[in-house]
């Protein structure tokens, strides 16, 4: 039996579309988020990530009713993040039958909510991102309101915050690589996963299959998320979904 | 109510309302193929030197260019055949797929297993998904026959906008005459015909449309042909294309599965063709398609019949994709069972360019003789 670290497929939702964003900019159409999820499922991958890129950003709660209809078309596990700031919110998407629901700005700026969401429903179920991007001179910060507020916060201090007011997990996200397809910051993810003893999935970057081995095992990530990889084909990045066979990440090293 | 009758050669029936059959019982699909399309097709040696004389001038004409061709790649069965032979021909090939929300996971794996296994690069024009589901709702509402005229005009429209915008003068076609000879005009309608596109839309459609791939008839036949010098070529008709072996030959050389159906790369396409058109219409598309196959020699009469015994559609299956169909296209079930349920309309119910057409047609005849 092979070790299998979860590699998860990460869509970006704006308005009612799929899309790939450049460094958290220049969101572009992916096309239905109900076929391409239907897809993936067929492609029999472990776990998905849902993110409203601007429900924050518009400050409004998660549209509630695509992701109701999402949720019904999933088989596998599935987590969602964007614009969620209220315990009944991350109770009605749990119900939904996401498995965890994933918290940013608000986990900045009402700490409280972790602490009480994950009292309420569990560890397991709650996920803070962190939106990472390098300052003027060089030193990594964590982003909220879609990357466009900096806070104070260096990445790992947040992490360690966050992991004591009950968090399961941390999905690192740089800004920097984000659809650039250029590897994964591999500094950042082996300083934030050394920092904490909750999993760390590593999102940004990812370009092919040896990527992902390089976050596991030099990055020490525990789970590799990726967007443009699963959804881009060739070199006019043309829209194609697609999802590694279990022989290449056997081959790469990500199962050993 | 005429009586029932099935053709003596192939096996299109009555249920085409304007199937005629002489005296040895054969019908209009089988001689218009003889008369008409027979002299136009060369599965032979023949073909073979001229479409060999065809690659030549693409070739010489693109030499400056970074591709000599655009295809239009769907996954499906004649497609990705065409791009195999394509290649095998030395042509440097741009795959276009037009992606219209209704992608099956088979098509999407087809696709890549083409690209990467040949090395041909990929252009992907994704179509608003919320405008296509406003286009193929209207049209289900108007309750006519041909379903697959949104697809299929954004399809061509999205592939040929795409080849004159990028200056590409050569767009290579997976339409064949091996499986596609017979098809009868009353059972659908041209998608390229955007006066019905719209005409149907303005009636039940609910916003406007911003970026849905159009193509007026003025472009496509004479603009974009005359004035940019775009050609359409069909090579598959200038060789031997056998269906069972081209998939053969594909599952062989880079893992190309079938999805059980001519055109169920497309979750809606198989849902019309195999539930909405049998069901509300009494049409069979296996009916033409199998003929085709009789009349091309790639098929016994007695093997179709026998085929077009099994069944169309399991149950379960067709339930669940009546559910993800519906869903997708915000309709209640109760909405679509008043739609199976209303009087048949044809596209002759609504504002088309047919008129036109057939003119043109008779002009085109004339000119020929």
């Amino acid at each position: 039996m092979y070790l299998r670290p979860r590699v998860i497929p990460c869509l970006l939702l704006k308005n009612n579309g799929l899309v790939k964003t450049v460094k958290f900019k220049d969101p572009r159409y992916l096309g239905d988020p109900i076929n391409a999820v239907r897809i993936f499922n067929e492609k029999y991958v472990d776990e998905l990530a849902i993110l409203d890129i601007v429900a924050t950003k518009e400050k409004r709660s998660p549209n509630l009713e695509l992701l109701s209809r999402i949720a019904a078309e999933a088989f596998m596990p599935m987590c969602y993040g964007g614009g969620i700031s209220t315990l009944d919110e991350v109770k009605i998407i749990l119900g939904m039958g996401f498995e965890k629901v994933v918290i940013n700005t608000s986990a900045v700026k009402n700490p409280m909510l972790i602490q009480e969401a994950s009292g309420h429903f569990g560890s397991q179920s709650i996920v803070v991102s962190i939106d990472v991007k390098k300052n003027f001179f060089g030193k990594y910060r964590a982003y909220i309101n879609c990357g466009e507020v900096a806070t104070d916060y260096d990445p790992a201090e947040l992490a360690r915050k966050v992991e004591q007011l009950g968090a399961g997990e941390i999905f690192l996200n740089s800004i920097d690589k984000d659809g650039t397809m250029s590897g994964y910051d591999l500094g950042l993810i082996k300083k934030v996963s050394e920092s904490v003893g909750i999993p760390v999935i590593a999102c940004g970057g990812a370009r092919n299959v040896d990527d992902l081995s390089m976050a596991l095992h030099n990055g020490k990530a525990d789970a590799m998320a990726a967007g443009s990889m699963f959804v881009y084909y060739g070199k006019h990045k043309a829209v194609l979904i697609t999802f590694p066979n279990e022989e290449e990440l056997i081959k790469a090293g990500v199962f050993t | 109510m005429k009586e029932y009758q099935v053709c003596n050669r192939c096996i299109m029936d009555t249920s085409d309302s304007e199937i005629t059959f002489d005296e040895y019982g054969v019908c209009n699909h089988c001689r218009n193929f003889d008369e008409n399309i027979r002299p136009r097709w060369f599965p032979n040696e023949q073909g073979q030197q001229m479409l060999l004389s065809i690659v030549e001038k693409i070739k010489q004409e693109n030499k400056n260019n970074d591709y000599d061709c655009i295809i239009g790649l769907s996954g499906g069965v004649d497609s990705s055949f065409l791009a195999y032979k394509a290649v095998q021909m030395g042509l440097r090939l741009l795959a276009v797929h037009v992606d219209a929300g209704w992608n099956s996971e088979i098509a999407v794996r087809n696709i890549e297993n083409i690209c990467k296994k040949l090395n041909i690069d990929l252009y992907t024009h994704v179509v608003d998904w919320e405008e296509v589901a406003e286009v193929q709702r209207a049209f289900l509402l108007s309750g006519v026959a041909n379903q697959d005229t949104p697809q299929d005009h954004a399809f061509f429209a999205g592939l040929y906008n795409y080849a004159v915008k990028n200056n590409v003068k050569y767009v290579l076609s997976g339409l064949n005459f091996a499986t596609e000879g017979i098809l009868p005009a009353s059972w659908g309608y041209m998608a390229m015909d955007l006066k019905q596109v719209e005409g149907i839309y303005d009636r039940f459609g609910r916003k406007p449309l911003k970026t849905f791939p159009k193509v007026s008839l003025f472009k496509y036949l004479v603009y974009y042909p005359y004035i940019k010098g775009m050609k359409v070529i069909a090579p598959l008709n200038y060789m031997p294309y056998d269906k069972d072996e081209a998939i053969k030959i594909m599952a062989k050389e880079f893992s190309w599965q079938y999805y059980g159906g001519k055109h169920f790369e497309s979750r809606f396409t198989k849902f019309f063709q195999a539930y909405y058109l049998p069901a509300k219409f009494g049409y069979d598309k296996r009916r033409a398609h199998l003929s085709s196959l009789i009349v091309s020699g790639q098929l016994t009469r007695q093997e179709a019949l026998i085929e077009i015994e099994k069944e169309l559609y399991p149950i379960e299956q067709l339930q669940e994709d009546k559910e993800y169909v519906l869903k997708k296209l915000d309709l209640t079930t109760q909405e679509f069972d008043e739609i199976m349920k209303s009087p048949n309309k044809t596209f002759r119910d609504y504002p088309s360019n047919h008129y036109l057409l057939e003119k043109l047609r008779t002009i085109r005849g004339l000119l020929k003789k």
